[in-house]
């Protein structure tokens, strides 16, 4: 182990540590250029899913895992997100690429309304108020004409330039790319002097203030940024989907990217990957399995879907019970144990 | 429109209902620090034992009523047995994670269970009615009001009078030092988590009593944690006092609102929200509520 000597500052730094990290990183970028080529329509369409819901969890993972403030809104950005870029493309008509970010800000923006208040205060209030504005989120997207409630709201194509997103592989491209860059963008974050800030405040927010951190310009600084991925994430789900109601953004989508980030790990970038796999993946793995006894219980595929949000809250329990590192807990253990084999560590 | 008395006096009967559910989450909150986010689908399981015992088994009311807080504070217990108390110490918000988890286990099996549908538990109340005068009152109305009240009133003599509830208090307010004083600390944990559940199961039944029973019924939860933040997390009489406060002021909202129409945006069932903007109201205004307070910190 003693190989991994640092000897400068920047080498430390560094976001990947060793050759084998950048050999992997390249088979992993290449595997998922060509692997996409020679996948089915249904494949394709978790893949990405997955994509999305990583983008999201990034930023809950921004504001839970690494500031350690419990945010319950991110339905809600989500929410505020998928609408404003709907809105932005088809009743204002302004291109796509403007309206990605837009809709990250906006999300920010309205964020910062029951942000300001209750990160100034210390304890559980963010998570209280973020709760409650999710509830008037959802609300107001049910009785505003402008968003159509239940009926619903089309939203359209991806179009940048001339080019139009119509098939499952050209979203993954897309969708692929900028969840990679998503990542690169939040492990950037996490290690410059903002991430350290935030991680200061979530271990002992009283040192990190003695230290010379403005404690609440950076939890307000994690609020808006966890808005902003979520507001993004709600964009891309908006021209995904194509369709939007509001009571796909309810509670439910809060619970299960808050299960993301749990089975990952708390406070990794790669934990929020295998988590979004883990999770997105759990439900269409149970379809699958179900789908081979379909002969014999017809009603079980009905059940699943009820006990999707069930199955979620035992894995986060589980998790937090058994291993509160999560799945990256369980890959370090895994790697000292065979590190010092057949030695005990 | 309804006359003022009919407003106020729905208010007040819901509002004993949030009363109920906020005294439980402040109970537990109390003497073991978890935010208690499934305090909603303890009330929900409640009335769905309830309505299994008195509709589908047609057991009597009253025995049906006992039955569903028996079994409702057996679950509060095994609870904390399984979970809680394997998770002392750890930071906060990885146990209102596993509160929220919890809530959704709840849930998904009670669906599983019992279904999605809508149900009505076989009461005696059904369709009766008080009449004072001009004024016609719901039975279950006054019941619920009545039975709080006693609830309230035995809860408070509970925590100023005996022993049992000295020491849940004693608990509450520094654990370790109670564990010197010879109270076992674990023993009084599972307490809080039956009195918790006690007091939910009761307010499911209610509540279950003026609509229905349905696996949405668990919203409640989280509007009661409106009431107890009005009243100061830390305070019984505030939780009762947040709790009709949040029903009456639902209530007036429901009332006046419901019609109206700004722009494009209609109110409809405004009563969902309004004790949501009650909440960031007073997270905004006076987030120690009105009988808490302000905690000072030490480093």
């Amino acid at each position: 182990m003693s190989r991994n000597f640092k000897v400068s500052y920047k080498e430390d730094m560094a976001l990947l540590q060793n050759g084998w990290q950048k050999g992997w990183l390249v088979i992993l970028v290449l595997t998922l250029i060509f692997v996409p080529l020679f996948l089915g329509r249904y494949q394709l369409s978790i893949l990405n899913e997955i994509s999305i819901v990583l983008i999201g969890a990034l930023g809950l993972n921004l504001i839970i895992g690494y500031t350690g403030q419990l945010s319950l809104a991110h339905g809600a950005f989500v929410a505020i997100g998928a609408y404003s870029s709907g809105l932005i493309t088809g009743k204002l008509a302004l291109p796509f690429l403007l309206s990605l970010p837009l809709s990250g800000l906006i999300a920010a923006i309205l964020g910062l309304v029951i942000g300001i208040p209750s990160l100034r205060l210390k304890g559980l209030y963010l998570a209280l108020g973020t709760l409650a504005f999710g509830f008037i989120i959802e609300y107001i997207l049910q009785h505003w004409d402008l968003t159509q409630g239940d009926l619903g709201m089309g939203v359209k194509r991806i179009t940048i330039g001339d080019w139009t997103i119509k098939t499952q592989l050209e979203y993954f491209y897309f969708l692929g790319t900028f969840a990679f860059l998503s990542v690169l963008v939040t492990s950037n974050i996490v290690r410059s002097k903002i991430g350290r800030s935030f991680i200061a405040i979530r271990d002992r927010d009283i040192a990190a203030e003695a230290m010379g951190i403005n404690i609440i310009k950076y939890k307000i600084i994690a609020f808006a940024l966890s808005a902003f991925y979520a507001g993004m994430a709600g964009c891309l789900t908006a021209h995904f989907n194509r369709w939007l109601v509001p009571s796909s953004f309810d509670i439910s989508l809060t619970i299960s990217a808050i299960a993301v980030i749990i089975v990952g790990g708390l406070g990794t970038v790669l934990g929020t990957v295998l988590g979004a796999i883990l999770i997105t993946g759990i439900p269409h793995a149970i379809v699958y399995i179900v789908d081979i006894f379909q002969d014999s219980y017809p009603a079980l595929s009905g059940i699943v879907v009820e006990i999707k949000l069930g199955i979620f809250g035992l894995v986060i329990i589980a998790t937090l019970l058994i291993e509160p590192r999560g799945l990256v807990g369980i890959y370090q253990r895994i790697k000292v144990y065979w590190k010092t084999w057949p030695f005990k560590y | 429109m309804e006359t003022a008395v009919d407003v106020l006096f729905s208010g007040l009967s819901m509002g004993s209902i949030y009363a109920l559910v906020a005294l439980g989450f402040v109970l537990i909150f109390k003497s073991t620090g978890i935010l208690n986010f499934a305090q909603g689908e303890l009330c929900m399981v409640g009335a769905y034992i309830c309505y299994y015992f008195a509709t589908k088994l047609e057991v009597p009311y009253l025995l049906a009523f006992i039955a569903a807080v028996v079994l409702g504070c057996a679950l509060g217990a095994l609870i904390d047995l399984l979970i809680f108390r394997k998770l002392v110490g750890e930071p906060v918000h990885s146990t209102i994670l596993v509160t929220i988890g919890l809530a959704s286990i709840l849930v998904s099996f009670t669906g599983l269970l019992w279904g999605h549908d809508t149900y009505s538990i076989n009461s005696p109340f059904i369709g009766k009615t008080f009449t004072v005068g001009e004024m016609i009152f719901s039975q279950a109305s006054v019941a619920t009001i009545g039975v709080s009240i006693v609830l309230f009133f035995l809860f408070i003599m509970f925590f100023k009078k005996s022993l049992l509830g000295i020491a849940l208090m004693g608990t509450a307010e520094d654990s370790d030092t109670a564990g010197l004083m010879g109270i076992n600390v674990k023993k009084m944990r599972m307490l809080a988590w039956v009195l918790g559940a006690f007091v939910a199961s009761v307010a499911g039944i209610f509540l279950a009593e003026q609509s229905f029973v349905h696996t949405g019924m668990a919203h409640i939860g989280i509007k009661a944690m409106a009431a107890a933040i009005l009243g100061g997390m830390q305070s019984i009489g505030g939780a009762i006092i947040g709790g009709i406060l949040v029903g009456i002021i639902e209530s007036l909202a429901a009332n006046f609102l419901t019609d109206l129409a700004v722009g494009g945006f209609h109110f409809g069932d405004v009563k969902d929200v309004t004790a949501f903007v009650i909440m960031i109201l007073v997270l905004m205004i006076r987030p120690h509520g009105i009988f808490g307070k302000k905690e000072v910190e030490r480093v």
